[in-house]
């Protein structure tokens, strides 16, 4: 396809604007801007004549009501696209300057600084409308999921289909902890304890065995699968999530095939948005360390690694336990953001779901992994309303993707913090 | 007592006796060569020291401890590394990661530092760090050390595979045929890099070859293998005219005359 | 427990089984050849079905009587079905070839989720009944009574087998679909075109698909587009309980699901403290203490392949 050498000057001309903004900049009038929506966005809505603020850019308003384009078009323009991107242009002095002022100090604040510009702009975010609260802390769930996922498929290079089990076998544990202490409910009785309080401080323990059961459920799998190399792991964790699924149908103090609900709204914007962050940083450190890495020699060339004293099975065994433990910490999240789970929840089509994601974002990556997860679960949002024909769209634009990148769009990009905050000029 | 002693070890593949009563005692410091036609079972001995397979009977010692059926990663922390005939570098990692990586028994770390980044695992990753840059460095190869394995020319490859053996700090090293597919120059490289590995570290070294010029400029003692069982052994020049080790190479040479 | 229950189980048995069976050979042809498991081919059953469905009530509506419909719906949506697997290749996997292993699944497992919005988009979700094409009729042998279609199903399906068998062992194309199978590298060296074959085992496998929805639409002639996801994954399992690539495996062990299924049923029917809901719980542990002892299946090989990257 060949681009209009117009268009790539103009674009030339963009980039040469605004390269010179260190992050903290983008975010800076990123949070500007949510801040503006959130003060005149509705006024502005309505006077553009939209019905309410645009949730997610106006996208999906596009599809929906095509007579709408304009406005939404200059709706996101005149709050976004113009504050970013001036902010982004006149504030890279003064960013870099901060930027390079923070570095002085041990990298955990300015780690510390961005997170909470982050943070502050999602809340700004998702204090407009409800809806958005929602898909962000499933985006945060999913990007937890996916890059659980990406350890085992991606980094160790085996084939795992049992993430959708271990989510449900973390958010049915966790649900069992918050429903039977913290709640009144018809199936497991009366509250133990009455305090909601201490319950949403215990609530990141209840995900963690919640996790810690994932991981068993784990163990039975690893146990016998990694005697044997080829797809086996492939075949014995599809059959573990088949026995996971119906198991939950046939235990009728959880419900059984109707499900269980009731589950404390305690997975908040803060909660999730920080075990997010937890979970990606414990990640990351994870594949980075030489013991992580070890998950990559043993994909590429499993003798070789035995040979330079890696401990292959130990290695393989301790990132698939990992992996499921994240698969339940994010499935017991789950379960707290949409408060109702059955085992329907956890089949094939979640499976359907988290793969795509992977592959979509990029294998041996955290940054496809964020990619993957957001770019699918934003898709299928703004995809929403072609209703059905959503489903010919996301799998048409994977099998491209797999036709012209087959390890998805970032594989192999490691995730160097300190170069993406540090300052971009150095003339301070 | 020697360094590496191998007595009557045997391996039958299905029905197939691959390697028949092998012995083999390595001293401290000493290079042993072994040769023989293409399937006469060599890399099978190789293997089987090493543990990829468990011998059907013998048994392996090593420093006094039997070895026979212990894991590959056991064997080579105990200070056994091998290098492969095809070089089996990992195609998605970094030549510096290669070397790291062999340094994987001696981390103690554990898991806590590798989720947590503890000062423990700063610290280790840093020496190790330091160290495989000298090895990089020893060998030639430093200046790829950020580069993926599949993009350096082939000689430099085989160093790589070297420098990563040898920073499991072997006391012994098995070569399989270090020089194969090389050109003469190239060879010639090799054997000045094998012998400079010998003096400085000061290692044994066990070699799989072909070539004779290679095992004439670095072995005190050859064993040629045929069939799975040894032909002859002695050193280099009378390994060369056993008329039953030119039999084996060139076949029966009277009916050829 | 009387002996005419004891049999109706056994026909059900074996009917399911060759559904199971026949669907798990397209699985096993496909994975002997590429090594690769055409994670669409429960999809394609369920198409093929539909296609089916489509092609009778089209002849019916033609007022032609059944015994003129039913050998032409067969025709029909068995060469569609097979052009339907054709595309399936060219399109998912053939672009794929050399690409990671798991990026084919996830092209299969892509167009599976396509076809089946398709045919949702196309008929809607509700469920829609198969026309009869052969009148059910109950068949009398002393106490035990049968219906018709069953024991039609189990001939036809094992005539199939055979078919198939004598197929691959007998024919030039058969015969290269094995060398495919043994050492695919070295084939194309030797002048046989890969890609014909692999298309010709889509399309085969696709075929038989379809003859297994006609059958099944027969049997039970509600049908929603979610059958294939149910059906298909089912048979996949059978195919791997049979040896990955091993067609004789396949067919044994779609049977074997087939027992299993119903006799865990029937078991678990009859004893008070279970409910037959247990049947996939206890299938499934089965199956999978099954392949923990036997990690390549019934009669697989033990292949060293690991996804490649």
């Amino acid at each position: 396809m060949k681009v209009p050498e117009s268009i790539k000057t103009v674009f030339a001309a963009i980039r040469r604007q605004v390269t010179g903004a260190p992050l903290m900049s983008w975010l800076f009038g990123v949070l500007v801007a949510v801040a503006l929506e959130y003060v005149v966005g509705y006024p502005l809505a309505r006077a553009l004549g939209l019905p309410k603020v645009p949730a997610l850019f106006g996208l999906t308003l596009m599809l929906k009501q095509p007579l709408l384009i304009p406005s939404a078009l200059l709706y996101t323009t005149i709050i976004y696209v113009l504050p970013v991107g001036l902010i982004a242009k006149f504030s890279d002095v003064l960013g870099n300057a901060i930027a390079a002022r923070l570095l002085k100090l041990p990298f955990v604040v300015t780690v510390m600084v961005h997170l909470g510009m982050l943070y502050l702009v999602f809340h700004l975010w998702t204090g407009v409308s409800d809806y958005r609260l929602v898909t962000l802390k499933f985006m945060l769930i999913a990007i937890l999921l996916t890059l659980s996922l990406n350890l085992i498929n991606g980094y160790m290079g085996e084939f795992s289909c049992s993430h959708p089990g271990f989510m449900a076998l973390g958010a049915y544990t966790a649900s069992m902890f918050t429903i039977g202490l913290f709640t009144d409910n018809r199936l497991l009785g009366e509250a133990v304890f009455h305090s909601p309080l201490l319950g949403y401080a215990l609530f990141p323990l209840m995900l963690l065995i919640g996790g810690a059961v994932a991981s068993f459920g784990a163990l039975i799998i690893a146990i016998p699968s990694f005697k044997t190399r080829g797809d086996y792991l492939a075949i014995i964790s599809l059959a573990f999530l088949f026995i996971v699924k119906s198991l939950i149908e046939n235990l009728e103090f959880m419900g059984g095939p109707r499900g269980l609900s009731g589950q404390p709204d305690w997975a908040t914007l803060p909660m999730v948005f920080s075990i997010t962050v937890a979970g990606v940083w414990i990640m990351n450190n994870f594949v980075t360390s030489t013991m992580g890495k070890g998950l990559n020699a043993v994909r590429d060339d499993e003798s070789a690694a035995e040979a330079m004293t890696v401990d292959t099975r130990a290695v393989k065994m301790r990132c698939f336990l990992f992996g499921a433990f994240w698969a339940g910490v994010a499935g017991g999240l789950y379960a707290h953001v949409i408060r109702y789970i059955s085992p329907a929840d956890f089949g094939l089509t979640k499976l359907a779901e988290i793969l795509a994601m992977v592959y979509f974002g990029g294998l041996n990556s955290i940054w496809g992994s964020i990619v993957g997860a957001v770019g699918i679960s934003a898709l299928s949002e703004v995809l929403r309303p072609l209703q059905m024909l959503k489903w010919l769209c996301i799998p048409l634009l994977l099998i491209l993707v797999m036709i012209y990148r087959p390890r998805g769009l970032v594989s192999f990009k490691e995730f160097n913090l300190r170069k993406m905050l540090s300052p971009r000029r150095t003339k301070v | 007592m020697a360094m590496l002693e191998v007595t009557n070890m045997g391996h039958n593949f299905g029905g197939l006796r691959a390697v028949d009563e092998f012995n083999l005692s390595i001293d401290p410091g000493q290079v042993v060569g072994l040769i023989g036609p293409n399937g006469a079972g060599k890399t099978t001995i190789f293997n089987l020291i090493s543990g990829i397979y468990c011998p059907t009977d013998g048994e392996v010692t090593f420093d006094g401890q039997n070895i026979t059926g212990m894991r590959p990663n056991e064997i080579a922390s105990l200070g056994l590394a091998r290098t492969f005939q095809e070089m089996r570098l990992w195609r998605h990692m970094t030549v510096l990661d290669h070397i790291m990586m062999a340094r994987y028994s001696k981390f103690t770390y554990g898991l806590i530092g590798a989720f947590f980044g503890t000062p423990k695992r700063i610290r280790e990753e840093a020496e190790a760090k330091e160290m495989s840059y000298e090895y990089l460095k020893l060998f030639g190869v430093d200046q790829y050390a950020d580069d993926y394995v599949t993009n350096l020319p082939y000689g430099a490859q085989r160093r790589v595979e070297m420098a990563r053996a040898l920073v499991t700090e072997p006391k012994v090293l098995f070569l399989d045929e270090p020089t194969v597919g090389m050109t003469p120059e190239e060879l010639d490289d090799m054997i000045e890099v094998i012998r400079g590995v010998h003096e400085r570290f000061s290692l044994a070294i066990f070699l799989i070859e072909h070539r004779l010029k290679v095992v004439r400029e670095l072995c005190q003692q050859v064993k040629c293998l045929n069939f799975g069982q040894v032909l002859s052994e002695g050193t280099p020049e009378e390994v060369q005219d056993d008329p039953k080790v030119i039999e084996a190479y060139l076949g029966d040479t009277k009916a050829v005359v | 427990m009387n002996v005419d229950i004891l049999v109706q189980n056994i026909f059900n048995a074996l009917q399911f089984g060759s559904f199971y069976a026949i669907i798990a050979l397209g699985y096993s042809m496909v994975y002997s050849i590429l090594m690769l498991f055409n994670f669409a081919h429960g999809d394609i059953f369920m198409t093929g079905t539909y296609i089916a469905l489509g092609v009778a009530t089209v002849l019916l509506g033609w007022a032609l009587p059944t015994w003129v419909v039913l050998p032409m719906t067969i025709l029909l949506a068995m060469a569609l079905t097979s052009v339907i697997g054709m595309v399936v290749e060219r399109v998912g996997y053939r672009p794929l070839r050399d690409a990671p292993r798991a990026s084919a699944a996830i092209t299969g497992l892509m167009i599976g989720i396509m076809l089946e919005t398709g045919v949702l988009a196309l008929v809607g979700g509700q469920k829609v009944a198969f026309p009869e094409l052969i009148k059910t009729e109950t068949i009398h042998l002393g106490q035990i009574t049968l219906t018709n279609i069953k024991v039609m199903i189990v001939v036809a399906s094992l005539v199939m087998m055979a078919g198939m068998h004598q197929f691959v062992k007998r024919t030039k194309w058969g015969m290269a679909m094995r060398a495919m199978a043994y050492d695919f590298p070295v084939v194309p060296l030797m002048g046989v075109p890969i890609n014909n074959i692999a298309r010709l085992t889509f399309g085969m496998g696709s075929g038989l698909a379809a003859v297994a929805g006609i059958m099944f639409g027969l049997a039970y002639p509600i049908l929603n587009p979610y059958m294939g996801i149910v059906y298909g994954w089912k048979a996949f399992v059978a195919a791997i309980l049979g040896g990955r690539g091993s067609i004789m495996g396949a067919c044994i062990a779609g049977y074997m699901l087939g027992f299993i299924e119903v006799f865990v049923t029937m078991i678990a029917s009859s004893v008070p403290w279970m409910s037959p809901s247990w049947r996939d719980l206890i299938s499934y542990s089965i199956i999978l203490g099954i392949l923990v002892f036997r990690p390549h299946g019934l009669f697989g090989e033990s292949y060293s392949a690991k996804l490649r990257l």
